[in-house]
């Protein structure tokens, strides 16, 4: 028979292929050559091939009923990867991989009313793998049948678009679907291959996992390594044409323990540096690791917290998460168009939603954060905008909005930050978010503040938040307008002059409006969060930077839990464990 | 650092010994392997101590280890789109509590499955064999307890005991490897690059298609080392290895039916698919049939009577009918059905004319000279494997049996197969079926126009190769006279398990292998099939517009 294993070929992801914390393995890649001059055969015959295609859509004979596209954009994403993973101290995995793939975004209509007005905004992006050597005519065709495709669901998405305009009352933000920007161009040299010595790294990935075989109590965890290095090539109709480098080398490490009451407790860390050069010594890494193990075996022994209601601080590592969940998804500019969203801020320009001594910048163009490498770093955005710093709070005032193409209300340009994972299409987003005060002071102030501020509420104690992970930030309508962040390592500072108490199970309740405005004073020291942030328009790198803030006010209660018994024979390395 | 590279000395030197299985081996000989040794030293830790306080003990554990060592390299359009080598080592666990007769069992499939280390470290195996034992034995403990419930609502008994008891075997055979070098992997890259730029570059073809919308190859190796442990006492070591080269093209006609054509090759060894220029070959034959095919009419609306499906279609259609049919699956729980399958209720009843005979015999190693990719001499669950005759005379005599047995049928026949990492389900392995008396192909074409002549027909309709179970790619319309005349758009409305029963006129006299590289390998040897009434009619399916703009140069 013929084989069934043949059909169109599918759809794939490369470009920023990402996951949250890493548990999920990247889409893995690496070693193959890119010379400049290979790259500029993609990039001519995309630039070729999409002058013929905008050319062509639309002016067939016989095409009567066929609307031309008012736009057409390729955006090719040519990603060169190394993973390496390990778990109780061996490997598990460890791959290179090179992909190249491209994402055809057709519009119908006009940037007023076109194919991905409303729900039908992903319904413009095509994405296919693309072949990896410079063969045009193998380039050109794979881009003509993603056109033809991406052309047919457009067509198809604008109908619709249309009938539903017709039937539907009229929408709060009328708004037009795609902004109206000049051509970018911007040349660049690609991203070099991927070149680190890989039997040396699995070594080290595996040693720093073998660390937690020193911690019995630890009956999971995850080494995990990625390298890469990607260039995306951007050509549009409207005459960009954009090559944009990134590269980025991460070490994520993953461990996690249950308590005798079967509460499970998770601790991580991550390494980023554009290249694995720049990645910590080895020594450092294993402190870490143990460091993680350490903190696992005293959670799982700390006392259980109770609902609280007071004064608290967070450090500035865990302020950075918060302020990135609770503020800057909240400020993306689609959030405040749509009737399903929550528009939090949409109304609130040039009113005061922080704290004087606070402002927000988003600035992506800003490659260092004093010694630290910031992965939120690019030149040009998922939409071919140059990146902009963008300054969202100046004193406590609410400015602007993270935009992409997609205009709203108060703001119809973008400002750079159109940002998506391959295959999506980009909404705004953050880059580097970064947290400045006027009001800061040493950290031991702040805790003498903090004491002060629990005694005058006449609390025994007040928290300590050293460490929170991102949750994921719900804004919609139809659910509760409460950030998602778990706190991961939480301190009791008692008034009395105790040591500070460790406490587990805390989870923090309250309107994020409210608890932005309790801010009372912030650290001097600031703090670099690396991560990757998941969202509808998928995982991009990005980076939160804050100093510690004191809060009058937070409230608590306890996480729900699991009720799973930790496992009944010790680990098989317990012999080993100190 | 040390340690591992002795280690990995030691299972060096136990792949150079010679033979073990001659030689009836033992635990012993087993314990030279480190994975093994590591499997049985923390098998035997839980099923002497895992138990939570209160509840039962496991009575059963099992086991199963799979190293994979894959290469995979695709191209479109002639150029590549990448290649990837890729090893990864996968545990399944699985921990039954209760007894024999009613277990923790549950039709899902039981066991948990999940990632290891591809280090030959112990104790990072071990680790991982922990956290998913103890998982697998809270599961268990939860799912019996449900059981025990779901049992106290049915008045119906079950009709078997959950798990059958079987001989403890120990069976090792040497570990498992891909035999591709680097410079083997770069020349597969290469040659299928090649093959999905035929349509462009093929003299013959060329001017054909400009409008070829996809032209894809493939190129996948793999190899699996199964190893199993249980707590009856049963070791086991298997290699198994497939390689498949593939092709693929499509394009629509000119009213927009969408006209596609694939071919795939696989083999055990290397050396067993097709040469490169015989693919080559029949890749150029494909592309140049899709021409034919675009000016070939469409069927007529609907046609009953005789079809003649070819060896190579019958394979495809008797698989897809038989092979689920004959899987002694468990019923559902408070009926008195024997299985779970179409035959349930078929055994010692006629299902296929007195002509045809079907056996699965997965100790068939080679066929013609070639091998067969879904032979083994062990199973998934570690039984030996057993030739099973199931239909005899055209009556129904037997099923595929695992180790959940079903009424009559209390041990497992050794067909208890599973994909990576999953569970185990009865399956066909080398599935054959035979005609008593069969005819030649000309035979049969000559009985086929025959019947039209008898019947007073303007055409028949003869089925070369299908595309999907009930696809035919291949149709050829054929007059009274012997005139054939390829036609497209065609599906078979009513090739099922009544039409094999009833409707079957004749069978050929050669069998056609289909070597099925699909999750879990299975052959199939079949005879042509000449039915005397089918339905073939117009598929209907969507024609989706032609491209919106001409394709490039």
């Amino acid at each position: 028979m013929d084989s069934l294993y043949f059909d169109q070929p599918k759809s794939s992801t490369a470009r920023r292929a990402r996951h949250l914390r890493g548990f999920v393995p990247l889409v893995l890649l690496a070693a193959a050559a890119a010379a400049q001059a290979q790259q500029s055969v993609l990039l001519d015959t995309m630039s070729a091939e999409l002058d013929r295609a905008y050319k062509a859509l639309g002016h067939q004979p016989g095409d009567t009923r066929q609307t031309p596209p008012y736009f057409l954009s390729y955006t090719a994403a040519d990603a060169d990867a190394v993973m390496i993973r390990a778990q109780f101290g061996a490997l598990v995995g460890s791959s290179a991989n090179r992909l190249r793939s491209v994402d055809v975004q057709v519009r119908i209509g006009t940037p007023q009313l076109d194919n991905t007005h409303g729900d039908h905004r992903g319904s413009a992006v095509t994405n296919i793998q693309l072949p990896l050597t410079d063969d045009k005519q193998a380039i050109a065709r794979t881009l003509w049948q993603a056109t033809n495709r991406g052309y047919g669901e457009a067509l198809d998405n604008y109908l619709r678009v249309q009938t539903e305009a017709q039937v539907r009352a009229k929408e709060e933000d009328t708004s037009p679907d795609f902004s109206t920007e000049k051509p970018q161009v911007a040349d660049a040299r690609p991203a070099p291959p991927v070149k680190i010595d890989r039997a040396a790294w699995e070594e080290r990935i595996r040693a720093v996992s073998r660390v937690f075989r020193e911690f019995p109590d630890v009956y999971q965890n995850m080494v995990e390594m990625t390298v890469q290095n990607e260039t995306d090539y951007i050509v549009s109709s409207e005459g960009s044409r954009v090559v944009t480098p990134h590269q980025e080398a991460r070490i994520v490490i993953v461990s996690v323990t249950r308590a005798e009451d079967g509460m499970d407790m998770f601790r991580d860390q991550t390494f980023e540096a554009e290249t694995a050069d720049g990645l910590p010594p080895q020594a450092e890494l294993e402190a870490a690791a143990r460091k993680l193990g350490e903190s696992l075996e005293a959670l799982r022994k700390a006392p259980m917290t109770e609902p609280f209601n007071g004064p608290a601080i967070l450090s500035g590592r865990a302020s950075a998460v918060f302020f990135h969940e609770v503020l800057g998804h909240r400020l993306e500019g689609q959030r405040q168009r749509g009737d399903e969203e929550g528009q939090t801020f949409t109304k609130q320009i040039g009113q005061e939603i922080l704290p004087p001594f606070l402002s927000v910048t988003d600035d992506p163009t800003k490659t260092a954060f004093d010694k630290t490498w910031l992965s939120g770093n690019y030149t040009n955005d998922d939409e071919g905008q140059k990146a902009q710093r963008v300054e969202l709070i100046k004193s406590g005032v609410l400015k602007t909005f993270l935009m992409s193409r997609l205009p709203i209300a108060s703001f119809s340009a973008s400002n750079g930050h159109g940002r998506a994972q391959t295959g999506r299409m980009p909404t705004g987003r953050q880059g580097n978010l970064i947290v400045t005060s006027t009001k800061a002071e040493p950290e031991a102030d702040l805790r003498k503040q903090l004491i002060e501020e629990a005694k005058k509420q006449g609390k025994p104690y007040g928290l300590y938040f050293e460490d929170i992970s991102s949750g994921f930030a719900v804004t919609q309508r139809n659910s509760p307008q409460a950030f998602q962040v778990i706190p991961l390592v939480v301190w009791r500072v008692y008034v009395d002059g105790r040591p500070d108490e460790l406490v587990r199970g805390v989870s923090i309740v309250g309107t994020p409006l409210a608890a932005m405005k309790r801010i009372l004073a912030t650290g001097d020291k600031m703090e670099v969060f690396n991560g990757i942030c998941g969202a509808e328009s998928g995982s991009i790198p990005v980076s939160a930077v804050a100093p510690a803030m004191l809060l009058s006010e937070m409230e608590t209660q306890r996480q729900p839990q699991g009720n799973e018994r930790p496992p009944i024979l010790p680990i098989p390395s317990a012999k080993e464990a100190k | 650092m040390l340690l591992r590279r002795f280690a990995l000395a030691a299972l060096a030197a136990s792949l150079v010994m010679p033979a073990l299985r001659a030689a009836e081996p033992t635990r012993a000989d087993a314990e030279k392997d480190p994975i093994l040794k590591a499997m049985l030293t923390e098998l035997d830790r839980s099923m002497a101590s895992l138990q939570l306080k209160d509840f039962q003990k496991p009575f059963f554990i099992q086991y199963r280890v799979e190293d994979i060592d894959d290469f995979d390299t695709r191209a479109s359009f002639g150029a590549s789109l990448g290649a990837n080598r890729s090893k990864a080592r996968v545990v399944r666990v699985t921990v039954l509590v209760g007894d024999y007769k009613t277990d923790s069992s549950t039709p899902r499939g039981d066991g948990v499955a999940e990632l290891t280390t591809v280090d030959n470290d112990p104790i990072a195996l071990r680790s991982t064999l922990w956290a998913v034992t103890d998982q697998a034995y809270k599961t268990a403990l939860a799912a019996y307890a449900q059981k025990q419930a779901e049992l106290k609502q049915v008045q119906t008994p079950p009709q078997a005991d959950d798990l059958s008891h079987e001989k403890p075997v120990v069976s090792l055979s040497a570990p498992g490897a891909l035999t591709l070098d680097a410079r083997a992997e770069t020349d597969w890259t290469a040659r299928v690059a090649k093959w999905s730029g035929l349509f462009r570059t093929d003299a013959t073809v060329k001017a054909l298609l400009p409008d070829i919308e996809y032209s894809n190859a493939t190129f996948h190796a793999r190899s699996d080392t199964t190893r199993l442990v249980n707590s009856e006492g049963t070791i086991m070591r298997r290699a198994e290895t497939v390689y498949t080269e593939g092709f693929g093209v499509g394009t629509q006609a000119a009213d927009g039916m969408h006209l596609d054509r694939s071919g795939a090759s696989n083999g055990v060894v290397l050396s067993d698919i097709d040469s490169p220029e015989k693919f080559e070959k029949h890749a150029v034959e494909l592309i140049a049939s899709l021409g034919d095919l675009k000016k070939a009419p469409v069927i007529e609306d609907e046609y009953h009577g005789p079809v003649l499906l070819s060896s190579d279609a019958a394979a495809t259609a008797l698989n897809r009918l038989l092979g689920s049919s004959f899987m002694g699956t468990r019923p559902r729980l408070g009926t008195e059905a024997r299985t779970g399958s179409a035959f349930a209720s078929s055994y010692h009843a006629r299902v296929l004319p007195d002509f045809l005979d079907v056996v699965d015999d997965p100790a068939l190693a080679t066929w013609e000279g070639k091998r067969l990719l879904g032979s083994y001499d062990i199973d998934d669950e570690g039984v030996p494997a057993q030739q099973v005759s199931l239909v005899a005379a055209g009556k129904l005599e037997n099923y595929l049996i695992g180790r959940q047995p079903v009424r009559d049928f209390p041990q497992s026949n050794g067909h208890g197969r599973a994909s990576v990492a999953g569970p185990a389900r009865p399956m066909p392995s080398v599935l054959k079926i035979t005609a008593k008396d069969g005819l030649s192909d000309d035979a049969l074409q000559k009985k086929l126009i025959d019947l039209a002549k008898d019947r007073d027909l303007k055409n028949v309709y003869y089925v070369e190769t299908m595309g999907g179970p009930l696809t035919p790619r291949l149709v050829y319309r054929i007059s009274p006279d012997g005139k054939r005349e390829l036609v497209r758009g065609a599906t078979l409305a009513d090739l099922d398990l009544r039409a094999l029963r009833s409707s079957v006129n004749a069978a050929g006299n050669t069998l056609w292998l289909d070597n099925l590289a699909t999750d879990i390998p299975e052959s199939v040897l079949a005879p042509a099939l000449l039915f005397d009434d089918l339905t073939l009619k117009k598929a209907n399916e969507k024609n989706d517009k032609l491209p919106f703009y001409p394709a490039p140069e």
